[in-house]
C-alpha cells in the first residue's frame, strides 16, 4: 500500500511553486493519455461509455474550461483525475505524477460538483481537518482555515454548524477547502453553481488571482460567459467524445459573426435578390438596421448600398458568442451520431 | 497522521450526534433498574447488579456498533462527503483505519464510563473490593466491540448500512456460537461437518471475550488470558480492515 | 394542531382503558406458563447470546416471585424444578439458586427427589464449594419423611474439607454421624440458618422450626417438633 505522505515539503515532489507574479515552469500540469471509463451493468452486462479514449493537456498556469451538456463525460473526467473513478483505460499525470498515486493530490485542490459537508462540523473546524489531510500542519491549519473562511466571505460565521449553512454558503465553503492549503492545481466542478451575481463575480476573482500566484485552473461550468471571460483555452466533450479544443478566441472567430450596417433612407429600397436569405431589415426611428448574417458577403452589399444612395452611418461586426459554437458543435454531433445511426441500420440491412 | 485526523473527526461525529449520549443514558437507567429490583432479588442483589451492569455494556455498545459503524463508510459514499477526503493525498487504506479508530475510541468511552459508574455503584452497596474483576470484565468487553466494529466497517466498505447491519449481526451471532457450531459440526457427516468446522474458525471467538461469569463472584482472570484476547482481537481486526481496504480500494465513486 | 392533539389524547385513553378493562376481564396467563415451554438451559444457553448470566439473574427474578405467589395461594410449585433447572443450567455457579430451589422443592414443593436431583447437580458443577456440600447436608437431615443422617454426615464431613465451609460443618458432621436425629441438632442447625441466611423465606422457615423444637423441648413433647421434622425413622446406613 502506498505510504502516507502528509508533510508539506513533498508537495514540491510534484514541481516547484513559482514566485509570485513570475512565469510557470512550463510543462503540462494535467496529461491524459486514452484516459476512458465505460460501465458494464451488472444485470444486463451491457457496457456504457462514460468517456471515450481523452488525449488532454492543460498548461501550467493557464485556466482551462470544460464545455459539455448533462452526461457528456466532464465530471467523469474530472472524477479520474483526482482518483474518484478508476480508468478503464489509459492514464493520466497530475504536474508529472500518475494519477493513480496518492502523491499527485498533494498538491492538489478540489471543488466536486454540489459538495456536501458534516452536518456535525463548523467552518474552521472543517477547513482545519482538510487542511492537515493535504499536509498541512496542526500550527498551520488553523489560521489559513481562518483566513480562507474569511476571504470567500464567510468570516464571522466560524462556528455556525454546517447544517445551518445555505447552497451558497456551502459552494463558498467548498471553495476555501480546495484553496485552503495553497495548491498549484485546481479542479473544480460547476464552481458557480448555486452562487448569486455576487458570488459568481468573487469566485471569478478568486480563479483570477490564483492564475497571476502561477495555479493552473481546470474547471468544467454550464455558465458560458464565465467560461469566456475566464478560460484560455476551451475542451468542448459531447457524448463522452473530446469534440474540440481551441482558445476561445479561435473558436468564437472561426464561428464567423453577422455584420450589422445602420442607413438612413433605405425604406423603401428593394432588397436585391442576392442577399435574399442573407439580409435581413429592420425599422428603426430614424433609420434602417441591415443585419448581413454572412460577413463575406459585406463588400458586394456596401456595394449595393453605395449604388443606391442609401447613407449607411456604422457597419458594426457582431462577434460570435460561445453559447453559439457550443450549440453548433452539440446539433452537428448530434446529427453525426444519428447519420452513424442510420447508417449502422442500413449496414444490418443491407447484410440481412 | 492523517489516520488520526480522519479518527478524531469520526470521534467527534459520534460525540455530537448524541447517539452516544443517549447509550450512556441508557446505561445509567440500567444500573438504577437494578437497584430497584435488588429487593426482590433474595440477597442476591450484587450479582444482579454486576451482572446486568456488564451485559448492559456489552448490548449497547453493539446497538452504537450496528447503528452506527454499519453505516460509517456507506453514508459518507451516499452523502459524498467521502469526495472531499479522497481527492487528498489519503489512501483509503488509511481513511479506513481511521474511521474504524475514530468509533473504537467512542465505544472505548462509553464502555468506561459506565464501568467506572457500575463499580462506583458496587463500592456504594459495600463491596470495593470488585474493581479489578470489573475492570477486567469491562476490558474485554472493550476489545469485542472494538473487534465487532472492525467486522462492521468492512461491511460497510461493500454494502448499505442496513445490508451492513445485518451482515454484522451475523457475524457477531456466529461469534457467540462458534463452540456450538463445531459441536453441531460432530453430527454430521464428510464435507458438510467441514464447511461447519471451517465457518466456526472463520467467525470471531467472542466467547473469549466474556470474563461476565467470574465477574458477578469477584473473581479475576489470568493475565494469559488477557494477552490472547488483546492480541486475537488485534489480529482479526487488522483482517477484517485490510479486507475492507481491499474492497473501497476498487470502489468507484460515481 | 389543536384538532390532531385532541384526537390523539382521546384514541390514547380509550386505548388505555380498553387495556385496563382487558387486563381485568380476560383470564391472566399464569405466571410461568411460558416458561414451562422453553426447553432445557443447555439448549436455551446459545439464544441468549453471551449473557447466560444475566438471564439467569432475571430467571431468579421470576423464580422468586412464582415461588412467594404460589405459597400465597395454593402451595402448589408444579413449574419450580423446571425453572430450576433452566436457571442453573445458564449458571451453572449460581449456588443460592440450588440452595434455595431445593429447600423449596423438598420442604414446600413435597418433591425431595427432585429437590436431591438439584442439589447433587449443584455439588458436581462447584465441586471446591464448601458452602453447598454444608446446605446438602442439611438438606438431608431436614428431609421430609425420614432424615437421611448418612448421606447428611458424608456432605457434613465434605463441607468442612472444602474453602467456604462454614466451621461448624465438622461438629454437625459429629452429630449426624451419632445421633438419631436429635432436637438439640435440629435446633442448631436451624439456628445457623437464621443467623446466616439472606433470604427472608429460609430465615422464616427457620423460625417457625426454632418455635416448635423450643415447644416440643420445653413440654417435653418431642413428638411436637419431631413430627414436623419428618416422620419415622432415621435412615441408618450400614458401617455408619
Amino acid at each position: 500500500m502506498p505510504s502516507v505522505v502528509s508533510s508539506v515539503a513533498s508537495r514540491t515532489v510534484a514541481g516547484q511553486r513559482p514566485p509570485d507574479g513570475a512565469r510557470p515552469a512550463s510543462g503540462a500540469a494535467i496529461r491524459t493519455r486514452g484516459l476512458a471509463k465505460s460501465y458494464r451493468d451488472n444485470w444486463t452486462l451491457r457496457v456504457k461509455v462514460g468517456l471515450s479514449p481523452l488525449d488532454l493537456d492543460v498548461e501550467r498556469g493557464e485556466i482551462f474550461g470544460l464545455l459539455g451538456p448533462n452526461g457528456a463525460g466532464k465530471t467523469t473526467t474530472l472524477k479520474l483525475l483526482t482518483g474518484l473513478l478508476k480508468p478503464t483505460q489509459g492514464r493520466a499525470w497530475l504536474m508529472d505524477v500518475p494519477a493513480e498515486d496518492v502523491r499527485s493530490r498533494c498538491a492538489l485542490g478540489f471543488l466536486p460538483e454540489q459538495p456536501y459537508f458534516y452536518d456535525y462540523l463548523n467552518g474552521v473546524e472543517y477547513l482545519e481537518m482538510v487542511a492537515r489531510l493535504s499536509g498541512l500542519a496542526a500550527a498551520e491549519a488553523t489560521p489559513q482555515a481562518r483566513h480562507w473562511l474569511g476571504r470567500v466571505g464567510l468570516s464571522g460565521r466560524e462556528r455556525v454548524l454546517l447544517r445551518k449553512y445555505s447552497k451558497g454558503m456551502l459552494q463558498r465553503l467548498g471553495l476555501a477547502a480546495a484553496l485552503v492549503h495553497s495548491p498549484e492545481l485546481l479542479i473544480l466542478d460547476e464552481p458557480m453553481s448555486g452562487l448569486d451575481p455576487f458570488g459568481r463575480r468573487d469566485v471569478r476573482d478568486l480563479i483570477l488571482e490564483q492564475r497571476e500566484r502561477g495555479v493552473t485552473v481546470l474547471f468544467s461550468s454550464h455558465i458560458l460567459p464565465d467560461v469566456e471571460a475566464l478560460c484560455d483555452r476551451v475542451a468542448i466533450l459531447l457524448g463522452g467524445r473530446l469534440e474540440r479544443v481551441a482558445t476561445v478566441g479561435e473558436l468564437v472567430s472561426a464561428r464567423g459573426g453577422s455584420v450589422e450596417i445602420r442607413c438612413a433612407g433605405a425604406a423603401v429600397v428593394e432588397l436585391p435578390h442576392a442577399f435574399a436569405t442573407t439580409l435581413r431589415r429592420s425599422e428603426r426611428p430614424g433609420e434602417t438596421l441591415f443585419t448581413l448574417s454572412d460577413a463575406s458577403l459585406l463588400e458586394p452589399v456596401l456595394a449595393w448600398m453605395v449604388e443606391s444612395r442609401l447613407s449607411v452611418r456604422a457597419v458594426i461586426p457582431q462577434r460570435g458568442a460561445l453559447e453559439e459554437v457550443f450549440l453548433a458543435a452539440a446539433e452537428a454531433s448530434a446529427n453525426a451520431a444519428s447519420a452513424e445511426g442510420v447508417a449502422a441500420a442500413g449496414d444490418t440491412r443491407r447484410s440481412a | 497522521m492523517s489516520a488520526l485526523v480522519v479518527a478524531r473527526n469520526t470521534y467527534r461525529e459520534a460525540i455530537r450526534d448524541r447517539v452516544l449520549l443517549g447509550i450512556v443514558i441508557a446505561g445509567f437507567a440500567v444500573l438504577a433498574l437494578t437497584q430497584v429490583l435488588r429487593p426482590l432479588a433474595l440477597g442476591e442483589g450484587l450479582r444482579l447488579t454486576i451482572d446486568l451492569g456488564l451485559s448492559s455494556i456489552a448490548f449497547l455498545g453493539l446497538l452504537v456498533v450496528l447503528l452506527v459503524g454499519a453505516g460509517l463508510v456507506s453514508k459518507e459514499i451516499d452523502r459524498r462527503t467521502i469526495y472531499n477526503l479522497l481527492s487528498r493525498p489519503l489512501p483509503r487504506w488509511v481513511y479506513l483505519v481511521g474511521k474504524w479508530a475514530g468509533l473504537s475510541t467512542a465505544l472505548w468511552v462509553v464502555a468506561a464510563a459506565l464501568g467506572f459508574a457500575l463499580w462506583a455503584l458496587v463500592a456504594l452497596l459495600g463491596h470495593p473490593g470488585y474493581a479489578g474483576s470489573i475492570a477486567e470484565a469491562v476490558y474485554l468487553e472493550g476489545l469485542e466491540l472494538t473487534l465487532v466494529t472492525a467486522v462492521a466497517v468492512f461491511f460497510s466498505s461493500l454494502s448499505t448500512p442496513v445490508l451492513s447491519a445485518l451482515y454484522t449481526a451475523g457475524v457477531f451471532l456466529g461469534g457467540q456460537w462458534c463452540d456450538d457450531l463445531r459441536m453441531i459440526a460432530g453430527h454430521f457427516p464428510g464435507a458438510f461437518a467441514r464447511v461447519l468446522e471451517g465457518a466456526a474458525d472463520v467467525m470471531p471467538n467472542l466467547t473469549l471475550f466474556n470474563m461476565r461469569t467470574l465477574a458477578s463472584s469477584g473473581a479475576t482472570t489470568s493475565a494469559l488470558h488477557l494477552a490472547l484476547a488483546t492480541l486475537y482481537a488485534l489480529l482479526y481486526c487488522g483482517c477484517a480492515l485490510a479486507l475492507g481496504a481491499a474492497a473501497l480500494e476498487s470502489r468507484d465513486f460515481k | 394542531m389543536a384538532v390532531s392533539w385532541a384526537v390523539a389524547l382521546a384514541l390514547g385513553a380509550a386505548a388505555f382503558a380498553l387495556a385496563h378493562w382487558s387486563a381485568r376481564a380476560l383470564p391472566r396467563p399464569a405466571p410461568f406458563g411460558e416458561l414451562a415451554y422453553y426447553p432445557s438451559g443447555r439448549y436455551l444457553r446459545p439464544a441468549v447470546l453471551g449473557h447466560p448470566e444475566t438471564a439467569a439473574d432475571l430467571a431468579w427474578l421470576r423464580a422468586v416471585q412464582y415461588y412467594g405467589e404460589h405459597r400465597r395461594t395454593d402451595n402448589r410449585f408444579d413449574q419450580l424444578a423446571h425453572v430450576f433447572d433452566i436457571l442453573t443450567a445458564l449458571s451453572p455457579g449460581f449456588q443460592s439458586a440450588y440452595v434455595f430451589g431445593s429447600f423449596a422443592l423438598a420442604q414446600e414443593g413435597g418433591r425431595f427427589p427432585q429437590a436431591e436431583r438439584l442439589m447433587r447437580s449443584g455439588l458436581e458443577n462447584n465441586p471446591t464449594s464448601g458452602r453447598l456440600a454444608f446446605e446438602a447436608g442439611f438438606l438431608y437431615y431436614v428431609r421430609p419423611g425420614g432424615r437421611d443422617l448418612a448421606h447428611a454426615a458424608e456432605c457434613f464431613e465434605l463441607a468442612s474439607r472444602l474453602p467456604g465451609g462454614p466451621p461448624s460443618a465438622t461438629r454437625f458432621a459429629a452429630f449426624a454421624r451419632q445421633n438419631s436425629g436429635s432436637l438439640v441438632v435440629a435446633y442448631a442447625l436451624w439456628a445457623d440458618v437464621l443467623n446466616t441466611s439472606s433470604n427472608r423465606y429460609m430465615r422464616e422457615a427457620a423460625e417457625r422450626e426454632m418455635q416448635r423444637i423450643r415447644l416440643a423441648i420445653e413440654s417435653r413433647r418431642e413428638s411436637l417438633a419431631r413430627d414436623r421434622l419428618g416422620v419415622p425413622g432415621v435412615i441408618v446406613r450400614p458401617g455408619s
